[in-house]
């Protein structure tokens, strides 16, 4: 009589790696081999920010501090808990104030906001971090320089993001630090009608540069920080800017690898 | 002939001038635009003149506050008339609060003061309050217009419609 | 501590602390001066505790990130020097460095890498949740444009700029100086392009370089901010950190700009009706002050740099030094000679 077969045990993981739905979704098996190890960067988007091998040196967290990929992550975190928050939220003045109260109390788990505001926190520390970093290695030397100057404009971009949605609860301490932000706007040269040198731009008698048509206005969408105010500042925060960083990000993230990937000696 | 039918090197270069300018053109015209998008011709913002009562309203020597909170005004009357402040601080825009006690103008953000007449002493204020155009009007009313200011350092507080004589 | 806590102390102490830093980089990054350097700092804060307002002051919840980035700061600071220190060392010895070792052999990022970044993302996740849960994000009364709180502040990584508007005009602090600040930034690689030192920690052969941005970085920027946070109260008076913030603390201010020094006080008589008379010393020593140093600097100290760099970078980088050293400057002019501005145009909203 011929052996019973033995029935295999059944192995889960390998029960889901051989699936047909995992095999679609990776294309590679699980990673063993320095083959599907490479193959798991290479064919996966979001891996593949990354090169497939990098120097043991820059790999070392003592080296990078992980500050630029956190940032990133950061970022992601602000994506998301943003896009709550943006559920509940309406960028008027007889709403915006109510709403921020309403979000703590009548949401379950109530700390979406917190979330937002103390990751934004975080994120300026990240970013400032990341270029310290970059800063005290050399990375910006040659032929790294114009990722250092894209990474500057990231950098005040992550201070105007989190300055932009400072304005949102619209309570007092919103209110005031973006007055007291936004009338430096006033004093720029030749733009702000209180800056030196808008006084020489008219026509006759009439100011061309006056509190209805300089800078300030601009931004604020009103000579105060009122309603246009609070429109213009959400609409920044929420889609101007973002996009604007993704953008920067994602040209600022492929340079490291086109200009030769994380930094390393001669 | 192929070569007549060549452009020569000149006229390729105009024709790449008259591409570019045109670009250059049809650029600066779609980012005025942009531009102009940014400034709507309506605001809406509470009026800019209103009426403060009547001139016997106001007691001689005090800082009158009535208007702050509505109108950002605050009424002054001296003996010789009345006259019209901004509570704008000339620093970065912030609203001074009056200390009756110490005779001051004094603005929380920075710390700049002025005297009662708006004239700065203390602090980063680059110069004095700003005062509003103030008349009377047919019924005897102080009318107080907030869209013509008179600035000091540019000697406009002489100006007659800056100060009300009673 | 109240006593003694001023702008001016606190300034030229931690002037005098960066100064150390960078002269004796290799006694001061030793573990075990950074351990009592730590220990101080804990020690300052247990005991500030103690202090009703210092403790109310430094756990508002919008406050705390700063107080945490003080630590993160400090112990990278102390970090990257210690790297670069070892890293010295080792090439005075004619031994490569730490990251030379390493430079040649490769790794796979995935799981390498990966799995840094999976570590450090899932220890900020769990460490925001749990910031999220403890710390309330805070909310004051709806918005009211006729009441500016006492003291209204901007978002604490602007009170740096928010700092400067005590000694600057609103154009200078608020417009010109943060311009200068993203063009410097933008213009370090185009001014240090030495590529011998890129990749790895080093002091000794970057030392210009490195204590200007330590100098900006934690002199102009963060000490500005936790002036900023910490030590402003109402009216934007100064405080000291175990001292209650009074409303009616009377702080004279009376300021005075440089016409009014020479030509009242110095020729005893009143000041020029033309303002182009009466600013002329000031117009006349910022401009000396912007043409003259360079050129002696090319001649001496920056005598180097001025043959390596050529003309017009060397002129670039001198404007910005100078520049970044009028904020000081004019910190320090304030404070002896209660001097207000240089140049003072009130006409045409100039004021320096």
């Amino acid at each position: 009589m011929p052996e019973p077969e033995k029935k295999p045990r059944l192995d889960l993981g390998k029960f889901i790696t051989e699936s047909q739905l995992y095999k679609s979704m990776f294309r590679h098996g699980y990673s063993t081999s320095d083959r599907d190890r490479a193959l798991s960067v290479m064919t996966n988007v979001f891996f593949h920010l990354h090169p497939v091998k990098v120097r043991k040196s820059g790999a070392r967290f003592g080296f990078t501090w992980c500050a630029g990929g956190l940032s990133f992550f950061v970022f992601l975190t602000l994506v998301v808990s943003g896009i709550l928050l943006m559920f509940y939220y309406r960028p008027t003045v007889e709403y915006a104030y109510n709403d921020i109260v309403a979000l703590r109390e009548h949401v379950p788990f109530g700390i979406m906001r917190e979330l937002h505001r103390w990751g934004a926190h975080a994120m300026i520390i990240t970013v400032w971090l990341h270029m310290f970093r970059v800063f005290m290695t050399g990375s910006y030397k040659p032929p790294r320089e114009f990722n250092w100057v894209i990474g500057v404009i990231l950098l005040v971009l992550t201070m105007l993001l989190s300055f932009t949605g400072y304005l949102l609860p619209w309570d007092q301490l919103a209110m005031w630090a973006i007055t007291v932000g936004s009338n430096m706007a006033r004093a720029t040269p030749f733009l702000g009608h209180e800056g030196p040198g808008a006084a020489l731009l008219s026509i006759g008698d009439i100011p061309l540069v006056h509190s209805g048509s300089d800078v300030r206005f601009a931004l604020l969408g009103g000579r105060f920080v009122g309603a246009g105010a609070l429109l213009r500042f959400y609409i920044l925060h929420c889609v101007a800017i973002p996009t604007a960083a993704v953008v920067l990000m994602s040209v600022h993230f492929w340079r490291i690898r086109k200009d030769g990937g994380i930094s390393g000696p001669l | 002939m192929a070569e007549e039918s060549q452009m020569d090197r000149r006229s390729f270069l105009s024709w790449f001038g008259m591409a570019w300018l045109a670009f250059a053109a049809a650029t600066t015209g779609a980012l005025s635009i942009v531009l102009r998008a940014l400034f709507p011709n309506v605001v809406f913002e509470p009026p800019t003149s209103f009426k403060a009562g009547l001139p016997a309203d106001y007691e001689i020597g005090t800082v009158d506050e009535r208007w702050k909170e509505k109108y950002g005004v605050w009424m002054i009357r001296t003996p010789e008339g009345i006259y019209a402040l901004a509570t704008i601080c000339t620093h970065l825009g912030c609203t001074p609060n009056w200390l009756a006690a110490e005779n001051k103008f004094k603005c929380p953000c920075h710390g700049s003061g002025f005297y009662k007449t708006g004239i700065n002493f203390e602090g980063p204020a680059p110069r004095p309050l700003e005062r509003y155009r103030i008349a009377l009007a047919e019924d005897g009313q102080i009318l107080v217009d907030k869209s013509r200011k008179f600035q000091q350092e540019k000697g406009e507080w002489n100006n007659p419609e800056s100060f009300l004589n009673l | 501590m109240n006593s003694v806590s001023s702008p001016v102390t606190i300034f030229t102490g931690a002037i005098a602390v960066y100064f150390l830093f960078i002269t004796f980089p290799r006694q001061l990054t030793s573990p075990r001066a950074a351990l009592a350097i730590l220990g101080l700092g804990l020690a300052f804060f247990g005991i500030g505790l103690t202090d009703g307002h210092f403790r109310k002051i430094v756990t508002t919840p919008d406050n705390v990130p700063i107080v945490g980035m003080l630590f993160v700061f400090g112990y990278f600071t102390w970090f990257a020097m210690r790297k670069a220190v070892a890293n010295d060392i080792r090439m005075e010895k004619g031994e490569p460095t730490v990251e030379k070792l390493e430079t040649d052999e490769k790794v796979l990022v995935f799981p390498y890498l990966i799995f840094i970044e999976f570590v450090i993302a899932l220890v900020y996740a769990v460490g925001l949740v749990l910031w999220s849960i403890f710390l309330k994000a805070p909310l004051e009364e709806p918005a009211n444009p006729t009441v500016s709180p006492n003291p209204s502040k901007a978002p604490w990584y602007f009170l740096g700029l928010q700092e400067m508007l005590v000694y600057f005009d609103p154009w200078i602090a608020g417009v010109l100086l943060p311009t200068l600040i993203i063009l410097g930034l933008c213009a370090i690689p185009y001014l240090d392009r030495d590529p011998s030192t890129s990749g790895f920690y080093s002091f000794k052969g970057r030392k210009a370089v490195i204590s200007v941005y330590l100098f900006g970085f934690w002199i102009l920027w963060i000490l500005l901010i936790i002036v900023g946070t910490f030590l402003r109260g109402p009216n934007w008076n100064f405080f000291g950190p175990f001292e209650v913030w009074d409303v009616h603390k009377v702080v004279p201010l009376v300021n005075v700009n440089l016409s009014d020094l020479i030509f009242i006080k110095g020729l005893s008589r009143g000041l020029p009706k033309q303002w182009f008379i009466r600013e002329a010393p000031g117009i006349l020593l910022v401009l000396f002050y912007l043409a003259v140093p360079p050129a002696i600097l090319a001649k001496t100290v920056f005598k180097e740099a001025y043959k390596k760099l050529g003309a017009a970078r060397y002129g670039f980088l001198v404007m910005l030094l100078l520049l970044m050293c009028a904020l000081p400057i004019k910190m320090y002019l304030r404070w002896a000679f209660n001097l207000k501005y240089l140049v003072a145009i009130p006409e045409f909203f100039f004021n320096i």
